[in-house]
């Protein structure tokens, strides 16, 4: 199969020329810059000028990365108000919602992945099967509210391919497949960006992604992840018991465990003597154990209740 | 799946219950670090009958006396000295040194550079407190600079001893460093130098809370094991010989890894070499 096939038959909604305003979104780690990388050499290689502008640094704690990549016959601000995203290109399910009023209303095309990256204060609980506070709607439901819209699961297609990495450029591919530009100049970006190493992997997760845009404009049921489940749980933590003894002639109440305790479970009663407050809430996680001192804490975990 | 899951530990096993709780003060890093060994050793299986600690003066020096195993409190400065001896006289042994930064790096600078130069299979592990605690807290070799002690009322003016680097100079086989805080770490980083054949030199960043926490303000036990910086870089030693010591930027982990002929096994071969001769003559 070759991309430059899809080009002449699918319909081009997007008219690159009149200008373009694009928005990635998506958590640090996830290629959002790399994918506004491409998009900024696929506007230079049409004649257009580019602005683009991004917040990222967040990476390294898996926090939100932006980026705005507006091109044009002329370009003035690099960056994109609200409600005149052309595109919204969303990395992670939550990050999409949470930039969707930065989508032209009517006419905006929304592109996600459905894949979640829950983050830490989203768990109220670290134990197994804790519900978790994460957006509630489904991808039809979302798809609903705006022009065009994309919900896939970009991430199990990249693993199907070998690399889960490759997730951003299988949404590019599925915004390929809605812009007038030729598959050979898409082709040419990605292999002057993808490192020597990955770029067999990108080039191959382009295609997925393309071939699935076209099939989703085919069939409008598929063009959102049916397997979407709202209820997100912390079902891949394992589920264990937790007997938590304190050893109360040993401690010495120096209050490390109370501290450092990533649940607050540990408190020091009235003698200054650690007890644990909140069984409950304890996952078991031996940190208290570990940084006592003075041996006070045993911690034993096995698995299933 | 991971530390976790794997069957537990119970440190009590390798503690003289009789003896606990132990002598420590509040919050002092000195029973993380021994967890940490003790832990090494259990996942390790050595047999307590064949793991002798050796201990010097000072805390660090008492740390030893609660090991369920065979231990030896020796004179200020000297337990590498011993554990030489002891190690060359009983290779079956696992020898691990517990020493302090006063006992190792100032009262027993000499055996600690001497031991590296020879190699021999033991395991040294300095707990770094920064200070002589047990003496009321005296400036240390390691004690950061402008730091008040009893013997620096106005504040430490001497420049910072880097014993893993000194340890590297004299040319101990496996350079290791961690700070209690990350505990399953230093377990992992004792465990490697346990079962390195060579010297291994151990810098354990542990905490005096009670005399150098309280006398410069850096805040109660939890404050004080929270301050110790976990993003460190094990790459990087080596080429900071420009870089002052700083003690809240340190390089950690498996520091210097190297192969070097060990010395015990090339004394017994020496000596077996003599005897076939001494035996051959008429």
């Amino acid at each position: 199969m070759s991309a430059a096939s899809h080009t002449e038959t699918a319909p081009a909604a997007l008219d690159t020329t009149r200008g373009l305003n694009v928005m990635v979104v998506g958590v640090g780690g996830q290629g959002v810059l790399m994918i506004s990388k491409a998009l900024a050499l696929i506007g230079q290689r049409q004649g257009l000028q580019v602005k683009q502008s991004e917040v990222h640094g967040m990476a390294k704690r898996g926090g939100v990365v932006f980026s705005h990549v507006r091109f044009g016959a002329e370009v003035w601000s690099p960056t994109i108000a609200r409600g005149e995203a052309d595109v919204l290109i969303a990395l992670e399910w939550a990050e999409g919602l949470r930039w969707l009023e930065f989508l032209r209303p009517q006419t905006g095309v929304f592109i996600a992945d459905t894949r979640r990256i829950v983050p830490p204060f989203a768990c109220r609980s670290r134990r197994h099967g804790a519900p978790m506070a994460y957006a509630r709607e489904t991808p039809a439901e979302v798809l609903d509210k705006v022009g065009e819209g994309y919900a896939l699961d970009a991430t199990a297609i990249a693993r199907g391919l070998g690399e889960s990495r490759a997730a951003n450029t299988v949404l590019l591919g599925v915004l390929s497949a809605s812009m007038d530009v030729s598959a050979a100049d898409w082709l040419a970006v990605l292999e002057t960006l993808a490192p020597p190493k990955s770029r067999a992997i990108n080039l191959k997760a382009f295609e997925a992604g393309r071939a699935w845009a076209d099939a989703a404009r085919g069939d409008p049921s598929l063009s959102f992840d049916a397997g979407f489940d709202t209820h997100v749980t912390q079902a891949d933590l394992p589920d264990v018991s937790v007997r938590h003894t304190i050893n109360a002639a040993w401690c010495k109440g120096c209050d490390i465990c109370v501290k450092l305790c990533p649940e607050r479970c540990l408190a020091l009663n009235e003698h200054q003597v650690a007890y644990l407050k909140a069984p409950q809430a304890c996952t078991g996680c031996h940190v208290c154990e570990w940084l006592c001192p003075d041996f006070a804490i045993d911690v034993q975990t096995t698995l299933g209740t | 799946m991971n530390d976790l899951m794997q069957p537990s530990f119970d440190v009590k096993d390798y503690l003289r219950l009789q003896m606990m709780p132990h002598f420590m003060c509040p919050g002092c890093g000195h029973g993380i670090a021994l967890r940490s060994l003790l832990w090494a050793v259990h996942e390790l299986g050595i047999d307590k009958n064949r793991l002798a600690v050796v201990c010097g003066i000072g805390c660090s020096g008492r740390v030893g006396a609660y090991v369920d195993a065979n231990t030896f409190h020796t004179t200020h400065g000297r337990p590498l000295a011993f554990a030489t001896g002891l190690k060359l006289a009983r290779p079956d042994l696992t020898v691990v040194v517990i020493t302090g930064d006063g006992d190792c790096l100032a009262i027993g600078g000499n055996h600690l550079i001497h031991a590296c130069r020879r190699n021999l299979d033991l395991t040294c592990l300095m707990l770094n407190n920064e200070v002589y605690g047990m003496t009321g807290g005296q400036v240390s070799p390691t004690t950061a600079v402008d730091r008040l002690t009893t013997t620096t009322p106005h504040g430490n003016a001497e420049p910072t001893f880097d014993a893993c680097r000194l340890a590297d100079a004299a040319g101990a086989s496996f350079v290791g460093r961690e700070v209690t805080r990350q505990a399953p770490a230093l377990k992992n980083v004792i465990k490697a130098g346990l079962a390195h054949e060579g010297f291994s030199f151990i810098e354990v960043m542990s905490d005096c809370t009670e005399i150098y926490g309280r006398k410069n303000d850096l805040g109660e036990s939890p404050e004080m094991i929270l301050s110790q910086k976990s993003d460190m870089r094990p790459e990087a030693f080596g080429n900071v010989a420009d870089e002052p010591f700083r003690p809240n930027r340190l390089r950690a982990g498996v520091l210097v890894q190297r192969d070097r002929p060990e010395y015990g096994r090339i004394y017994r071969q020496r000596a077996a070499a003599e005897q076939a001769k001494a035996k051959a003559k008429p």
